[in-house]
């Protein structure tokens, strides 16, 4: 673990600690629960996000203050951590949902918003003459495919989509507070991956990929699908369903 | 010489009721040598969605690949099947990358939207090399026999065809026009589009 | 004012006689009809000069003149051939059958083979076996009998519409029946209506009025429906058989 002044390994180049950890990045999320706490809940008709917006000085004009942003008609994000490295991101991010719209006419999915935000914030831990961005976000957005949607974003670039979460200041217990509330947990063992596997496994904790060799005489004739046009897949994830049955033998 | 004109070749789409249909000739030439009566200028990219490439031949090729590697691009980033007016943008923004030295291709798309209750909606467009998209409601047609398309296909078509008079309104419009245009012919492929299934017809034409 | 270094260059000018004043002609032959059809812009270039200029005439009582193209030279030509039948008439007192006046159309064009009337000609009428013709003509006089012919600006647009339509190309009949020979003139002229509103919506150079003359050869039974019909004008000049009627609509003016 880290010292208090980061110890050898902390320089503004993010390198791996012999440990095999990335010592910038814990420093980025240290100031990430520095700042204030932010949340998101999902509910099945929208979406909340929601922070705090607590000034330092009662001479600050707070209806200037913007901690949560418009990205684009159906995205808005929220932030808790650096509020400058934050504005950066909000203009790459809606640089990003322009151009998008410029190529497709749409804007942008919330997933692949949230995608090109992570892919930002990844390269900020892997470039020379940077440092990991101060921030962790919450992204909240609709779209036609995957209805409401809510993405967190941390500095190491890594995302997950949330029911409900909680960053900064004061995210355990905020979590521990929208834990009660979340009624349906995954509590379902997986067999073939049990073995060292921590916890139980279910078709929602792992995932299985399948690669189906085609046969010469697919090869030779049937090389794209009659009613597509397109080749068959020789790649495929199995559904959860597949996964439960095969688990079930 | 023109470089549209060179290897000749013409594609027409039209709306039918719950459905469209997308056809085109089958020539490939050198101005006035035919050199292939089986050239597909016509694509599928998603399984409601097809797009046809009149122009210059070696750009139907390598526009269609280009397409073809956007929209698995889209497919797998976006984990989801790419719409019609979708495609028709990107279509548009992949031919306006090359405004200053264009691919010579007037791309027409067809296909059927899929519409927010679960229904389909029938869309057409077509753009010119430069990407200006043209949304028509009734039809649209492109490639050198683009000015006799117009007059067979406002002489014949009238709205909410059923997909079979529709295959023969888009037929007739086609085989016609491409009987009064050097450039075109020898035989003709025809997509009619509907909701749960495809019916691709190829037609023996004049081979003059 | 022309500057010193556009002098320091030779300069060419050359006189262009020729103007093309866009709009579409079309005639259809019946078996004892024809129709002859022209819309009535004029234009040069993007302007329109005026939406009501002729460009079908009545010759005779069973001939009638359609000419596209450069519309001075159609008008001079138009006004020559008339002459022409003038002079017949005075010679032989009746008027020239219509086979004689596509051959003399044919003299008359090739006569300027090096100075060519700009024009693009078609005749349709009645001949003397009472049959529905239609004769077609390039600047210089090539000449063929059709049953069917477009020319002018949408010719591209209205031609294969007519194969599909007047000829039936690419259509198969269905067992034991066979395509007819010759249409009811009712289908004519809804074939015509069709064609040029279709030109119109995507022709600039065709719109404005359209005008249908419609010949009929002797007895023919749609002379009563002719008569009836709001809007058919009769233009027939003599005691002849033959009937001239001139139908005319509106086409869009955009």
């Amino acid at each position: 673990m880290a010292s208090a002044n980061g110890g050898a390994y902390s320089y503004s180049l993010t390198v791996f600690s012999p440990s095999g950890k990335l010592v910038q990045i814990e420093h980025a999320l240290a100031a990430v629960s520095q700042g204030t706490t932010s949340l998101g809940i999902k509910a099945s008709n929208g979406i909340v996000i929601a922070t705090e917006k607590k000034s330092s000085s009662i001479l600050i004009d707070d209806s200037m203050v913007d901690k949560v942003a418009v990205i684009c008609p159906n995205i808005g994000i929220v932030y808790s951590g650096m509020g400058p490295d934050f504005r950066i991101l909000v203009n790459k991010a809606r640089k990003s949902a322009q151009s998008y719209f410029k190529v497709y006419g749409e804007y942008p999915p919330t997933r692949v918003l949230t995608q090109e935000i992570a892919t930002v914030m990844q390269e900020a831990t892997q470039s020379g003459g940077v440092r990991p961005y101060g921030v962790s976000l919450l992204v909240a957005g609709w779209d036609i495919n995957r209805g409401p949607t809510l993405y967190q974003v941390d500095p190491s670039g890594s995302f997950w989509a949330w029911k409900a979460s909680a960053i900064g200041k004061n995210m355990v217990n905020a979590k521990t507070f929208l834990e009660k509330r979340i009624e349906d947990a995954i509590h379902t063992a997986l067999l073939t991956l049990k073995e060292g596997f921590e916890g139980q496994m279910t078709e929602k904790t792992i995932e299985i990929g399948v690669v189906t060799v085609p046969t010469t005489d697919e090869l030779e004739h049937a090389k794209t699908s009659p009613e597509t046009g397109r080749p068959k897949p020789t790649f495929r994830k199995l559904t959860e369903e597949e996964v439960r049955d095969y688990l079930a033998l | 010489m023109s470089i549209m004109e060179l290897n000749g070749g013409s594609v027409i789409a039209m709306v039918g009721k719950d459905c469209v249909a997308i056809a085109s000739d089958l020539r490939l030439g050198n101005q006035a040598l035919g050199l292939s009566s089986n050239f597909q200028r016509i694509f599928p990219v998603t399984d409601r969605i097809y797009v046809g490439l009149p122009g210059l031949g070696t750009d139907v090729h390598t526009l269609w690949e280009k397409f073809r590697f956007r929209v698995n691009m889209y497919t797998i980033k976006e984990e989801r099947e790419i719409e019609p007016e979708t495609f028709a943008h990107l279509v548009s923004s992949t031919l306006y990358e090359h405004r200053f030295g264009p691919y010579f291709i007037e791309p027409v798309i067809a296909g059927l939207a899929k519409t927010p209750s679960g229904g389909v909606k029938p869309f057409i467009a077509a753009t010119d090399l430069i990407g200006c998209l043209n949304f028509a409601k009734d039809f649209v047609v492109a490639g050198t026999a683009s000015s006799k398309l117009f007059g067979m296909a406002e002489g014949l078509w009238e709205p909410d065809l059923e997909p079979e008079d529709l295959f023969e309104t888009i037929s007739q419009a086609l085989m016609n026009a491409v009987d009064r245009d050097a450039y075109s012919g020898w035989g003709c492929v025809v997509h009619v589009i509907t909701k749960d299934k495809i019916v691709t017809r190829t037609l023996k034409g004049r081979m003059d | 004012m022309p500057d010193m270094n556009s002098l320091a260059h030779p300069q060419q000018h050359q006189f262009n006689p020729y103007t093309e004043n866009g709009g579409t002609i079309l005639a259809i032959a019946g078996e004892d009809f024809t129709v002859i059809a022209g819309d009535t812009r004029q234009s040069e270039g993007y302007s329109i000069q005026t939406r009501y200029a002729p460009k079908v005439f009545r010759l005779t009582d069973k001939a009638v003149l359609a000419v596209n193209g450069f519309a001075a030279d159609g008008n001079m030509f138009v006004k020559k051939v008339r002459q022409r039948l003038e002079w017949y008439r005075h010679a032989h007192a009746k008027d020239m059958p219509l086979r004689a006046i596509a051959r003399l159309i044919q003299t008359m064009l090739y006569a300027r083979r090096f100075f060519p009337f700009y024009v693009y000609n078609i005749l349709g009428g009645i001949e003397e076996d009472g049959s529905g013709a239609v004769y077609s003509f390039d600047p210089v006089g090539s000449y063929e009998r059709e049953a069917c012919r477009a020319a002018g600006a949408a010719q591209s647009l209205v031609q294969p519409f007519l194969d599909n339509q007047i000829y039936f190309k690419n259509q198969t009949p269905a067992q034991d029946t066979s395509h007819p020979v010759h249409l009811p003139l009712h289908s004519v002229l809804a074939l015509v209506i069709d064609s040029f509103t279709g030109a119109t919506e995507r022709h600039i150079e065709v719109g404005d009025g359209l005008e249908m003359y419609v010949v009929l050869a002797r007895g023919n039974p749609a002379l009563q429906s002719l008569q009836d019909l709001p809007g058919a004008e009769e233009v027939t000049g003599t005691q002849a058989e033959e009937r001239v009627f001139v139908i005319r609509r509106d086409l869009k003016k955009d």
